[in-house]
Order: C-alpha cells, then structure tokens, then sequence
C-alpha cells in the first residue's frame, strides 16, 4: 500500500491545485511561477507517451524555459494574453498517489473554457487530464512537474499562450 | 459570380483589397485555382520511410494520403473511397499493406489501384476504371508536390528559384537531407491562410508584434531594436511567389542561427567539414537555413518545415515540425526544443501573430478597406536575375506573393 495518501493529505493537494488553477485562471504569474520547484517540467504533448527527446510537443518547458515565459508574459507586451482571456477551470475526479522519493503524484480532469477577449471574443474549450508531481515545502507543496494531456491534443488547436 | 471578380482592380502594386481575406467566391476561386489545379506541397519523403507507410494531409477542400508504394515510388491518393465517398484513412500516419474502407470493405492497393470488391458478382463494372483519384506528383530533394490536375506549368518552372532555397535547407545536413521525423503541431488560426505566407516574410511587424520576445530573448531578431537602419538582412522576391528573409547579414558568428557556437556544436562542425570541406562547410554554417515561403503552402521555416492549411474563407491550420538533419542526430533535442518555443500556440513567436492576424480578419469583414504595401516600393533593387530585394523592412516581400497570386487567379500561369 506504499501509494495509498493519508484522507488528510489528500485534502491538502487539493487544496494546492486548486490555489494554482486560481493562479492561472486570474493570470497571477509571480505567484504561479513560485510554486515550482527547479527541477520543473510543464508539459502538453502531442500524445500520451511521446518521448519528448524525439517528438515535438505543444508545449515543454523546463524550469529555465518556464522562467522565460513568466518574464515575457510579466512583460505586459505578450499580446496574446493583453487582456488575459477569461478562464475559470472546473477540476474533477482526482486521483492521488503516492510516489518514491516523499512525492505525490496527482491526476484530475479538467474544463476550461476560455474567453478570447483579446482576439474572436469567442469561448474556447479546453478540456484533458492533469497530471501532478508535487512535494512537500514549508507548510505547503512544490511543483516538479505538471503534464497536461488535452483530448484533442493531436488536432489543431487554438493559441495556449495562457496558463493551461 | 467568379466570373466577375475584378483581381486587377482588388491586388495593385501598392496595396490590395480586404475582400481578399473575407470573400467567400475569392476563397472558392482559391481552391480551384492554387489548391487544385496547380502545385502545392503535400509531404517530405523522411515522413514515409518504408513501403507502406503513409501520411494524411488536408489539401484545399480534399484529403489526401502520401503513400509509399512495395516498389518505393511515393504516391499521393484522394483519401476517399471510389465506391460511396467515404474517408478511407483515418489516421494522421502508419503502416498499411492496402487501404480498405469500412463501408462496403473495398479494398485499394497503395498505388490507389481497386483491388477487391465483397460479393463481386453484383458489381459487374471494370475495376480498373474504379481506383482512387491519383495525384500528379513530384519532389525535389525528397519535398514532394502534388496538383489534383495536369498543371499548365511543368514542376521545374513553378518550383524555379524555390529549389535554391530547398537547397540551402538540406545543405546544412553533412549528408544533403532533412529528415522530418519530429511529429507535426498544428495550431488552428481563426484568419485567411494568405496571412501566414504574407507574415512569415515579413521583416517590419517584429519589434510591434514581437516586442515580449524581444525584451527577454537574445536572438537574431534583436538587430530590430536598434531601428531600421540596423537591420542588416535582406528581404527578397524571388519569383513565383517565393519570398524570404535573409538573415545570413545580420549574423556576427557562425552557427548564429542555432542559438549555437563552433565550440558548442564540434560534432556538427567536423561532420560538416569532412562531407563539404573546412572553406564550404564554414560558409553553410555561417549562412544557416532559409526563411521563406515557397507558394503557395511550404514555409521554411529555419530550422523548422511548416505547412499552410486554409480550412474556411475565416480560418486556417499552420503545420509545424523541426527540420532535423540527417546525420546529426545530436542536434535533434536542441531543435525540438527551439521548434516548439518558436513556433505552435505556446510559441514565444507564433500565439502572438496568431492573435494579431485574428484582429485583422475580424477587423477587414465590414466596409472596403485596402491594405497597403507600399513600403520600399521605390527603393527596392532588381537584380540582372529579376529577383527584387530590398531592406528587411520593405514589403517586397508581400508584393511579391500578391503580384503572384493575381497571375494565379487571372488564370495566367
């Protein structure tokens, strides 16, 4: 039972995500980029599976990377995202794991649909699977990796450069 | 109604139309005129390495499957059943010994040819005249080209300087070939395809569209920041409507183009040296990979290969995929990581002209606007070869493709 998690804990992962997912919704990148851990691994494959060493991906950033794309959306000039759409996620069904080395593995579903304000005035909808690497730090958890497998990643899909 | 659009009135020298962008008929026009009856690109050869494999691809209004045949010639089907019109192939990619279609389970062979048809005593028609419509094809360093009819040009003309511009592309790998194996991100444009081709050659929206990427990524586009007359690069007119930026210039050091050094990259570099030579081999890696678009669908991209897709009057798919370069696979993870971070909806690039080309197709649907091109028109050089350049700001470029795409739609070439 070495991946079981304590009802407790799995309360406070919850609780964890959905402060992030807040973050995200509201464009709060400084707080957003602080949950990450150095080891970070922010990703939206093509599909399931995909060795990102050989396959290209929507979207995967390392930590180096991550730090980029909070700079450049803090810019105020990431066009895509001035205004940030409109987006308040529903998050749902999580799963909880315990995983070697203290970590947690979450996974959830997700749906997202996002007001493109700053382009069609259209929603959009978003919708996968979330899929956490967390520890703990301080009172709290830290990210090390968050793998998001859209429904439709293999289709062409709209701008993402929100926080998905 | 077609009959009646006036394209010299629409596309002049100096500006064009935005009916060009929202017009139903133009767009119907389009389909027939270059997504049809005239060349396009459709696949490169690496994406179908053995017999049997094969790709799906939307072209125009049709899907299409690039296929390789047992005897290794590369065919390019309609991917839809003779019988009924059902889509006969599913998948994006894979391997199959013949096509059957789900419907009735007619079964074609990989050159399209009808093999089999169930309880074949009902269905008393000749089977050779029931095959899958065929391609007329052909490819250039492995760039493979379709049209849906015989074209009136012959490929070599339509391709014309484009084959220098392939050229500089497999050029870069020691064994002369690219090889697209990366997998292909599509990002969905709700705006006219002919934004792509007309964007990606332009040398004056960077430091606009782009001012985020350049405030917090060095690369070869931070020249712009210095003002126009910083701007070593070039921009050009190839003919045909190819056009390109030329960013060899601009470039301090070799291997600029890839974010990269001579150190950095010592394994490239000898492999580079021994296939071409220390003096040739030291000129292509100064020069790096083209930044032009081939007319009317092929970007190439740097060190990306990207594919135009128009899917409505309104909307269109850009296809991209890293150009990795035979026989330097160690170069592969660097290229992937560049490809997506320059290009696809998360890009640090490519989410914002995504944005700016959704503003202006909402922005050109009412009244008569006209989009001017006029900048650098009296300023640009023809060259003895009749390529037109100019600075890297210029619309040269874009008058280009335009001035191309009228001859294409009066029917002229």
């Amino acid at each position: 039972m070495s991946n079981s998690v304590a009802f407790e804990v799995t309360r406070e992962l919850e609780a964890f995500i959905i402060q992030e997912a807040k973050y995200a919704d509201e464009g709060q990148y400084q707080a957003w980029y602080e949950l990450w851990a150095d080891d970070a691994v922010y990703w939206v494959p093509l599909k399931d599976g995909d060795d990102p060493a050989h396959k290209a991906s929507h979207l995967y950033d390392n930590y180096s990377r991550l730090t980029t794309r909070i700079k450049q959306l803090n810019t105020g000039n990431r066009f895509s995202q001035v205004p940030i759409s409109g987006m308040r996620r529903v998050i749902s069904n999580y799963e909880f794991f315990g995983e070697s080395d203290d970590k947690f593995r979450v996974e959830a579903n997700f749906y997202l649909p996002e007001y493109s304000i700053q382009s069609t005035h259209d929603f959009r909808i978003w919708s996968g699977r979330y899929t956490y690497i967390v520890s703990r730090k301080g009172d709290s958890f830290q990210i090390h990796s968050k793998k998001i497998v859209l429904v439709n990643a293999l289709e062409p899909i709209s701008t993402l450069s929100f926080l998905i | 109604m077609i009959g009646s659009i006036d394209y010299n009135h629409l596309i002049q020298a100096d500006k064009v139309h935005g009916s060009l962008y929202t017009s139903e008929d133009i767009y119907a026009d389009e389909m027939e005129k270059i997504f049809q009856n005239s060349w396009f690109y459709v696949g490169h050869e690496s994406e179908i390495k053995e017999a049997g494999d094969f790709v799906s691809r939307d072209i125009g209004r049709s899907a299409v499957i690039m296929v390789r045949d047992k005897d290794n010639t590369v065919n390019v089907l309609v991917n839809r059943c003779s019988h009924r019109g059902n889509n006969l192939c599913n998948e994006m990619d894979g391997n199959k010994r013949n096509f059957s279609c789900l419907y009735h389970g007619w079964v074609f062979a990989l050159n399209g040819d009808l093999l089999d048809v169930p309880y074949p005593d009902g269905f008393t028609k000749d089977k050779k005249d029931h095959g899958l419509q065929k391609l007329v094809t052909d490819s250039y360093r492995g760039f493979v080209f379709a049209s849906f009819k015989e074209p009136t040009r012959s490929f070599d003309d339509y391709l014309g300087n484009g084959k220098k511009l392939i050229d500089r592309a497999c050029n870069l790998s020691p064994e002369g070939e690219v090889d697209l194996t990366g997998g292909w991100v599509r990002q969905k444009f709700d705006a006219n395809w002919k934004m792509l081709p007309e964007n990606d050659t332009d040398g004056y929206h960077v430091n606009y569209v782009h001012q985020s990427f350049v405030q917090v990524i060095p690369s070869q586009y931070n020249e712009f920041v210095g003002g126009e007359d910083t701007n070593k690069g070039v921009i050009r007119d190839w003919g045909n409507g190819h056009t390109e930026i030329d960013f060899a210039a601009g470039y301090v050091n070799t291997l600029d183009w890839l974010g990269s050094t001579v150190e950095k990259s010592k394994s490239y570099v000898e492999k580079m040296h021994a296939a071409y030579g220390e003096e040739e081999g030291d000129r292509r890696m100064f020069d790096g990979p083209p930044h032009s678009c081939i007319f009317p669908n092929l970007f190439l991209a740097e060190m990306n290969i990207v594919i135009f897709q128009p899917t409505s009057v309104n909307s269109c798919v850009q296809w991209s995929t890293p150009m990795f370069l035979k026989g330097v696979p160690e170069l592969n993870f660097k290229l992937l990581r560049q490809s997506e971070g320059a290009l696809g909806p998360a890009a640090f690039l490519l989410a914002d002209d995504a944005t700016i080309a959704e503003r202006a197709q909402k922005a050109l649907q009412a009244g008569t606007p006209w989009c001017d091109l006029s900048r650098g028109i009296d300023r640009e050089i023809v060259r003895e070869d009749g390529v037109k350049e100019s600075r890297m700001s210029d619309e040269t470029s874009n008058r280009g493709f335009w001035h191309h795409y009228r001859s294409m739609m009066l029917g002229e070439k």
